[in-house]
């Protein structure tokens, strides 16, 4: 079905497939439309409906809240063509309230991928590595994620990458586990299940918090638990591309316990290579000393009580050439945001976030 | 006459805002040093509460929740933000602030028609 989309005097027109939500169509075609989550919980992908009919999908998704009905208001990320409609005479217009605009020139166009899950590898009690190769070699940006859909399971999960390679068609992720979730009982279901391989739906690259070495930033770096995945994929980046002659990374990763820790080796490796330019703290939320307990952390600093506390902490005020990079449970990013801007006076523009949730 | 008294102008400090009730609108005024300035309660992104999400920092004003920003006192947009602030006239007058309010000003779904 063609979906149509007025803006002042531009016009943008896309084929979306029947069941193909109607944010991954838009995005494949090229235009870059509002999202941020990707998954429905955000609200950011809000459209509205003035002509034709949609299947708006998820009718209990999260970023629904506030949507005004009587606007016909929906979610592009969970609105789909009805299976239905006239498929080649059917056209729908839509109302889309922010901006269609590129983030940089080498914006990445997403798109539709079959991917077999392989090597699966427990980091700890409640967190899974795990590697998707897919059905063809993709370029991302570090910090972006992609969205995936596990067999049997209704709609995608976003799941950022830990990898980072200029071309590839290996991404490898990192899940810490959500009580109840439906692709969180999948994952651990299948890493127990040695050496089977699963084919998943996938849908990427996404996301806007990514990094590039042409701006010319030192890094600071906040991650709370999962968040650590694409601030890993941001760190061999800048590994790789030469980035810490220059610059230097502040990396404040934050968990509850000694139990919950995972990466140490590979970022301590990383430490090892560039002592002077690369800082890592591990911030225990649940202890106040590591005293009694069996944990070597190495070159790696320990900080505890809230990971947002200790990185505003650690942040010196007036970087105008540091970019900040935000990664985890929205309460930690909301919690380090105005005060970024208030207190360390870092423009907003140098604020890059992904809320997992 | 549609002025009408906001607020008294030592209710809003230099370079902050505050949302007022005023004949049943609700406003943020903002004081931008050398006067004031009223807007909307809402950000015109996604109509966050600016009284929740708004940050006051050098004459600028950021949502915290996409980081959008305008200048304080001309309500344009700057980088990421797409769409300027609305605004009603304002004047101060014997310590108090007062705002012109013919009708409420909201923010459009989307700019281009109805
Ligand atoms: C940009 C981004 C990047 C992320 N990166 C990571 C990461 O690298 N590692 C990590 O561990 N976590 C990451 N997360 C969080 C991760 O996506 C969630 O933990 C995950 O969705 C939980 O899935 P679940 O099935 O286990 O839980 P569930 O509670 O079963 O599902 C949660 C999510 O699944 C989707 N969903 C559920 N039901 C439906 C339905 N009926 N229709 C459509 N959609 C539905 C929604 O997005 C919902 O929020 C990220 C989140 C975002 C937004
Ligand atoms: S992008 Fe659709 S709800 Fe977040
Ligand atoms: S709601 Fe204010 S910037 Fe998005």
């Amino acid at each position: 079905m063609k979906i149509s989309i007025e803006k002042k005097d531009q016009h943008y027109s896309f084929e979306a497939q029947p069941g193909e939500k109607l944010l991954y169509a838009g995005l494949k075609a090229g235009f870059p439309l509002p999202y941020e989550c990707a998954t429905g919980t955000c609200g950011t992908c809000r459209a509205r409906v003035k002509e034709g009919d949609i299947e708006e999908g998820w009718p209990e998704a999260p970023g629904k809240k506030g949507l005004k009905e009587d606007r016909r208001e929906f979610l592009l990320c969970q609105a789909y063509v009805k299976e239905d409609s006239d498929f080649n005479n059917d056209t729908c217009l839509l109302g889309v309230p922010s901006a269609i605009k590129q983030f940089r020139e080498d914006d990445l166009t997403p798109v539709h991928h079959q991917g077999e899950v392989r090597n699966w590898e427990r980091l700890n009690a409640e967190v899974l590595q795990f590697d998707v190769v897919l059905d063809s070699a993709i370029q991302f940006h570090a910090g972006q994620f992609f969205v995936i859909q596990a067999p049997g399971i209704e709609g995608f999960r976003a799941y950022s990458m830990v990898n980072y390679e200029h071309e590839t068609n290996t991404l490898t992720f990192v899940l810490k586990n959500k009580k109840n979730g439906a692709f969180s009982k999948w994952a651990f279901a299948q890493a127990n299940e040695d050496g089977e391989t699963k084919e998943v739906s996938l849908f990427g690259p996404l996301g806007r918090a990514t990094f590039h070495p042409d701006e010319a930033n030192n890094l600071f770096l906040v991650a709370g638990g999962s968040g650590i995945a694409g601030l890993m994929s941001i760190l061999r980046h800048a590994d790789v591309s030469g980035h810490f002659d220059n610059y230097s990374a502040t990396l404040l990763f934050g968990v509850r316990t000694v139990d919950d820790v995972f990466y140490l080796a590979e970022l301590n490796e990383m430490v090892g290579r560039y002592p002077n330019q690369i800082t890592v703290h591990i911030v225990f939320s649940d202890h106040q000393s590591l005293a009694g307990h069996d944990l070597d952390l190495g070159r790696l600093n320990p900080g505890f009580g809230f990971v947002h506390e200790q990185a505003l902490a650690t942040i010196e005020p007036n970087l105008t050439d540091t970019m900040a990079y935000l990664a985890g449970p929205p309460p930690m990013i909301d919690a380090l945001i105005r005060p970024l801007i208030l207190e360390a006076k870092l423009p907003a523009n140098k604020i890059r976030y992904d809320k997992f949730g | 006459m549609n002025w009408k008294v906001a607020c008294a102008a030592g209710d809003v400090a230099v370079d902050s805002m505050k949302r007022f009730d005023v004949d049943g609108v609700s406003l943020m005024i903002a004081n931008v040093g050398d006067g004031f300035r009223a807007y909307p309660p809402v950000c015109p992104h996604m109509e966050e509460y600016l009284e929740n999400s708004g940050i006051c920092a050098g004459g600028v004003l950021t949502c915290d929740r996409h980081l959008w920003q305008w200048d304080m006192k001309t309500g344009e947009p700057q980088g990421p933000a797409e769409k300027p602030l609305l605004m009603y006239e304002t004047k101060e007058e014997g310590g108090e602030v007062l705002v012109f309010i013919e009708q409420e000003l909201e923010y459009e779904f989307d700019d281009d028609d109805d």
